[in-house]
């Protein structure tokens, strides 16, 4: 039981890792952003390749992904979801999609279809009990508790996430400020899409990467973003870990549920609650 | 409603009548002129596609919600006249009835929750439900629907009517195709239709025009849901077997694409997005093998630089001409 709950809590890390870029796209532009899949696979995918490059030191080979994938970020950001969102969110929302199509193929290109399996890079474990946790999974479940108190700090006091926060509640008014609020939103999804990456990073040696894991991720997270709120970053840190427990708790009933429960469970909420997501 | 509509589409209900009239026979004639040319398999195919798209059409093209989730109609209607051919009778007919009763019964059900959302929320629920219905084709539902084996079945032949012979299925198809086109049409062009527009164009002022959107947009989305099933139903009536990729999400995005070739909003233009679609993916995915990057692209190129389709240029050159006949006369 005991290691359900850590696999729970593991899952739910990464899932947050993943939703808060989701989340910050959808609270300050309303549009779901398929591309963000889309970066978080081709990251993992580089960090596998630059894994071996540089003598499988973990994290500088994660540290390089991430950084590599920034410039991919600002592209779809400036070129493609920017441009498009004056138009019309529904062409945002396909064009997004289009690049996941893109990126997922080109995966399939230069890396193929087969599952890439990576060493778990600590391979310790603690005895708790009788029980054998790995130590790499409780050092996941800790990054994504210092990721989510560094970012509420950061949101609290720095003066970036003041005036993100400050537009997500009224954009105009910080506009007629003299702000330009788009330059501090990309800023914001720059940090959503690095964040996305380390957490594919910190999950390849948890799962085997494969080129549809960034559509897989991607669908849960959506759930944990429409049950955590949009836009709403302790929202989703809460629903991005229970829907993680959810995952784990199916996963040893039934296996094959395991990822149909999410979207049960989303479901029910999108029944009773009724505020956030109505129009 | 007694509103009576403004819109240039509001001509004499008896004039009205004869162009639809005349609009099935030219679309009839350029499907079977497109069977002369295009193997007739494919053919039947696009019929049956092409209902999917005009469905869709309605939902996105005239009431303006995305949906990430319109296979799931489409795959509730290809499993569930598969099962009824198997378990219960081979007439085609029941598993028609059977499986669109089916269909509009989930429509019924998911829209009453779903058409409360709009834009992101809206796409992704649907995605959500879609999900789901895959994972009961693939894995939940295994014991009927045999898992990722898929299910066969077999229709009988009434009179005439036999769904081996191509011939007879494309001429079923064809008919049932100009069947859902002329409900659609129909329907867009009646007062119905201006609602469901009037939705997409400014929601709250409807409202405030003391019309209760909630009850048109749910009736929208089971007509779109049933009619999706309606292609399911044939899809699995011709090819007599369906198997979970019949669900997959992935599905979706190519009638979305499908929509955008030929204009959204536009029965015609689904019609015409939904063959050149078709075309495309028989004649180039067999050439090219990185047919989902190719789609990637020109999805692109769809959304920032075609965004119209084929029916907004059409519009487009027609105006222009008309303009510039005026123009000479004057």
């Amino acid at each position: 039981m005991l290691a359900t709950i850590v696999y729970g809590f593991t899952i739910g890390a990464i899932l947050y890792f993943f939703s808060i870029g989701l989340s910050i796209t959808f609270g300050t532009l309303q549009i779901v952003n398929f591309a963000h899949a889309m970066v978080y696979a081709v990251g993992v995918y580089l960090f596998i390749t630059f894994l071996p490059w540089l003598g499988g030191v973990y994290p500088l080979a994660a540290a390089l992904a991430v950084v590599a994938m920034i410039p991919v970020a600002y592209v779809v950001e400036r070129f493609i979801i920017r441009r498009l969102y004056g138009e019309s969110l529904d062409y945002a929302i396909i064009a997004t999609y289009a690049v996941l199509l893109i990126g997922t193929d080109l995966i399939k290109w230069i890396w193929g279809t087969l599952p890439q399996p990576v060493r778990d890079p600590v391979g310790a474990y603690i005895q708790v009990g009788e029980v054998d946790l790995p130590v790499y999974r409780v050092i996941v479940v800790a990054s994504a508790v210092a990721v989510f108190l560094g970012l509420r700090v950061f949101f609290k006091r720095s003066i970036i996430g003041k005036i993100v926060v400050a537009a997500l509640e009224d954009r105009d008014g910080v506009r007629c400020l003299g702000l330009n609020v788009n330059k501090y939103f990309s800023i914001v999804f720059l940090i959503g899409s690095s964040l996305a990456v380390l957490g594919g990073v910190l999950y390849a040696p948890i799962a085997t990467s494969e080129p549809y894991m960034g559509f897989h991720i991607l669908l849960v997270a959506f759930a944990v973003v429409i049950v955590g709120g949009m836009g709403n970053l302790t929202g989703t840190f809460i629903s991005a870990f229970v829907l993680g427990m959810v995952i784990a708790i199916t996963a040893r009933l039934w296996s094959p549920a395991a990822d149909t429960m999410v979207f049960v469970v989303m479901a029910i909420v999108l029944i009773f609650k009724r505020s956030d997501t109505q129009e | 409603m007694s509103a009576k509509p403004t819109i240039s589409e509001s001509s004499p209900s008896g004039a009205k009548k004869g162009r639809v009239l005349l609009e099935l026979a030219l679309i009839a004639a350029c499907f079977l002129v497109m069977a002369i040319f295009v193997r007739l398999y494919w053919v039947v195919d696009f019929c049956i596609f092409c209902i999917l798209v005009l469905s869709f059409d309605l939902l996105y093209g005239y009431m303006g919600r995305l949906t990430f989730g319109h296979v799931l109609y489409y795959g509730t209607g290809g499993y569930v006249a598969s099962l009824v051919l198997v378990h219960l009778s081979p007439n085609p007919f029941l598993a028609i009835a059977v499986g669109v009763a089916s269909g509009t019964l989930i429509a019924v059900v998911l829209g009453s929750i779903l058409v409360r959302l709009r834009d992101a929320p809206f796409a992704l629920s649907n995605l959500a439900f879609n999900q789901i219905g895959f994972w009961l084709a693939n894995a939940g539902l295994q014991d009927y629907t045999e898992g990722e084996d898929g299910l066969s079945s077999m229709a009988e032949s009434i009179g005439f009517l036999d769904f081996t012979s191509q011939p007879v299925a494309f001429g079923f198809m064809l008919v049932c195709m100009l069947l859902v086109f002329w409900l659609l049409r129909t329907f867009t062009l009646s007062p119905y239709g201006v609602m469901v527009r009037s939705i997409k164009e400014n929601e709250e002022r409807v409202k405030f025009l003391g019309y209760s959107t909630y009850f048109y947009k749910w009736l929208t989305f089971v007509v779109c849901g049933s009619l999706a099933t309606f292609a399911g139903t044939l899809y699995a009536l011709y090819y007599g077997f369906v198997a979970p990729n019949l669900l997959n999400p992935f599905g979706n995005i190519e009638i979305i694409f499908a929509v955008l070739i030929g204009g959204a909003g536009n029965l015609f233009g689904a019609l015409a997005g939904g063959v050149v679609f078709k075309l495309m993916s028989n004649y180039l995915a067999t050439a090219i093998s990185r047919w989902e990057l190719l789609m990637g692209v020109l999805l692109l190129i769809l959304v920032f630089r075609f965004k119209r389709g084929l029916t907004g240029y059409a519009i487009d050159l027609r105006l222009r001409i008309s303009r510039r006949r005026a123009a000479e006369e004057a």
